[in-house]
């Protein structure tokens, strides 16, 4: 169902600070690198959040903060809970134990499909293509708010065409600029695994959203086209969309984000700047699979 | 050998009354599983409760036959919202489990001897449909016959076609208008992707539950069609095989698109007829040995519908997309 909360394209974001992008000094910058760090203007904060299978505690986060308009980079070896966590925000898992709120308000009874319709739109690691159907229909049907997904306005052309027309004009900018514009009306099915990747970030991108959440949506991606789809995400965290990335590649990571939280055993064993966190003792030693003593408890 | 009997036989079938019917709980499962992506198995529950919530509401309550259809296809909403309530969110497996045993449980309890005051039970029950013939304008003397050669039809015949098709034309528009729109855009990502679908903001249980009553309601006037047809209803009418023929003539045709549950009910019955006309003419011929004969003797209708069941084993080798589906998307399915 549409939601008339969803600002339309070029309208200001509720909640979103116009002078923040853009100000002399990023406020994040000024956050101090320790875990749970409160942020200046978060979007996202978690407290006390589990997820456990069987006798793995896949998820234990105490607090996490997320802040507005910058790019988050989520890290950690395989296995370390980030997918998992990603599930919990979004309504897809049931979480054990705990509370977040999303743009000021509290989330009670997590449901993917209302989270989203508030702006907080996640991709998949494993991507969902809609085979079936072509690739210009795959992203259009990320636009929010299309009254023809009404079935008491769905039979009757003209009350949707236009704001049909408009989304695939939209829809074939987001395909141009992820060099999908030559697959515009094949199945999305036909697609290579790389392409999938990029379809589903532009999917995501047209749901308009006020937080994106990709899971590792350059795996697979060609460096070239990886560089340029990064490039296109740190522009529209400028615009004021708060982005959060899984991601195993350090270089990507140094490259794009302006805050990086580290998991390891479903704990956040740091955040901070990415200069700072790469050179993380801990950190280096999750990487490296070494545990020191005590950590993870 | 008299072809031209078997012909008319066959194409009489192929446009008579139970094509329509058959066509009907087609184009409704086809919104069901060939847009939506839900494992219907008990279509036939909505043509029970289309055909009894008519016949029942006639011949016990003594309503008229307009508020009798209305009634069934009421039925038909309740059912949907029955099965989808609690079932629609889990897997879709469990979804196939469910409706095939209600649609059976309920065709148990409407012919139970303890339903006989309601529904007539194993008696089954009749109505006369005269509301509905008297508007009939096709001239119905003994004599009046429509149609060419052997392939004719009686006034009466006539008009229920009449009826049938353009109610199968009406439902069949409205389907591609609604499915056409970026409402049944979201129908079929649920059929390619629930979770996907989710992602992006749509309520997929209300979706489901959209497709499940509009599917349903379409099945319903299959059901109706087979009250007036029959002025009554008869729980063995009701069998799961009704749902096991309209995905026979849905895959025959084409799922997920717009003609083939219709082309795919036509060809059905024809091909049925056809083949157990031909054998029950077969077996009327002297030269036959008598072994084969006597095998061939009543088992006509058994074996057309094994032969219709080995085409279909035919089609999916060869044309698994149906007659009227897409190559390409069939190929995506081995991917
Ligand atoms: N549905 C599930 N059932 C059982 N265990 C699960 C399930 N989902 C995740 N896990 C376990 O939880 C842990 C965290 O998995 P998760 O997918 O979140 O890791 P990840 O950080 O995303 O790893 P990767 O970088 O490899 O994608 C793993 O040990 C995994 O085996
Ligand atoms: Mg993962």
């Amino acid at each position: 169902m549409p939601d008339e909360l969803t600002p339309k394209p070029g309208e200001a974001r509720p909640g979103t600070d116009s002078g923040l992008a853009g100000a002399e000094i990023e406020p994040i910058l000024t956050v101090p690198p320790v875990v749970g760090a409160p942020k200046p203007h978060p979007i996202l904060v978690v407290d006390d959040l589990t997820r456990s299978f069987g006798g793995l505690r896949a998820v234990d986060v105490d607090h996490l903060e997320v802040e507005r308009g910058v790019v988050t980079a989520l890290i950690g070896p395989n296995g370390a809970g980030k997918t998992t966590l990603f599930n919990q925000l979004t309504g897809f898992d049931r979480a054990d134990t705990g509370r977040w709120s999303f743009d000021g308000q509290p989330v009670s009874s997590p449901s993917p499909d209302q989270l989203a319709r508030k702006g907080m739109i996640r991709t998949f690691q494993l991507t969902k293509s809609l085979a079936k159907l072509s690739v210009l229909d795959n992203v259009l049907l990320g636009a929010p708010g299309q009254v023809g997904e009404r079935l008491s306005a769905a039979p009757f052309r003209s009350r949707w065409q236009g704001q049909e027309e408009a989304n695939v004009e939209q829809a074939e900018e987001l395909l141009h600029r992820f060099n999908l514009a030559h697959m515009r009306d094949e199945l999305a099915g036909t697609l290579s695994g790389g392409q999938r990747k990029l379809l589903e970030v532009a999917r995501a991108l047209m749901a308009d959203p006020v937080m994106i959440m990709l899971d590792e949506p350059m795996a697979g991606v060609n460096p070239a086209l990886a560089q340029s789809l990064m490039r296109h995400i740190t522009e529209l965290a400028f615009e004021g969309l708060t982005v959060v990335f899984i991601e195993h590649a350090m270089d990507v990571v140094t490259g794009i984000s302006d805050w990086v939280v580290v998991l390891a055993q479903g704990r956040i064993i740091a955040e901070g700047p990415p200069w700072k966190v790469i050179h993380d003792d801990e950190v280096i030693d999750a990487y490296l699979g070494r545990r020191r003593a005590g950590a993870g408890s | 050998m008299a072809f031209d009997i078997i012909f008319g036989n066959a194409a009489r079938a192929a446009f008579g009354p139970e094509a329509v019917i058959l066509a009907l709980a087609a184009v409704g499962l086809n919104v069901h599983f060939g847009f939506t992506g839900l494992l219907n198995f008990g279509q036939v529950g909505f043509l029970l409760l289309g055909a009894y919530g008519t016949s029942v509401s006639v011949a016990t309550f003594g309503w008229s036959l307009w508020v009798g259809i209305l009634v069934g296809l009421v039925l038909s909403v309740a059912l949907a919202v029955a099965f989808g309530l609690p079932t629609l969110r889990l897997h879709v497996v469990m979804f196939a489990i469910v409706t095939i045993a209600a649609a059976e449980i309920i065709r148990i309890l409407i012919g139970s001897t303890d339903a006989i005051g309601l529904t007539g039970g194993p008696l089954s029950v009749s109505f006369d449909a005269e509301a509905f013939y008297d508007l009939n304008p096709y001239p119905d003397g003994p004599h009046d016959r429509y149609g060419v050669g052997t392939f004719e039809f009686t006034g009466q015949q006539m008009w229920v076609i009449t009826v049938g098709w353009v109610l199968v034309a009406l439902v069949s528009l409205v389907v591609f208008l609604i499915v056409r729109s970026p409402w049944g855009r979201v129908l079929k990502s649920i059929r390619e992707d629930e979770d996907a679908t989710r992602s992006l903001g749509k309520n997929v249980f209300s979706y489901k539950m959209q497709a499940l009553i509009i599917g349903g309601v379409i099945g319903g006037m299959g059901g109706v069609v087979d009250a007036i047809k029959t002025s009554g209803a008869d729980p063995n009418g009701f069998r799961p095989q009704v749902t096991f023929f309209a995905y026979t003539a849905l895959l025959l045709g084409g799922a997920a698109t717009y003609v083939g549950p219709i082309l795919g009910a036509i060809l059905f019955w024809f091909l049925r007829e056809w083949i157990e006309s031909f054998l029950r003419q077969l077996s009327a011929e002297a030269w036959l040995p008598s072994t084969v004969a006597d095998f061939l003797d009543g088992a006509e209708g058994v074996i057309s519908v094994a032969m219709v069941g080995l085409s279909l084993v035919l089609l999916m080798l060869f044309r698994p997309q149906g007659i009227t589906g897409s190559r390409t998307e069939m190929q995506l399915d081995a991917r």
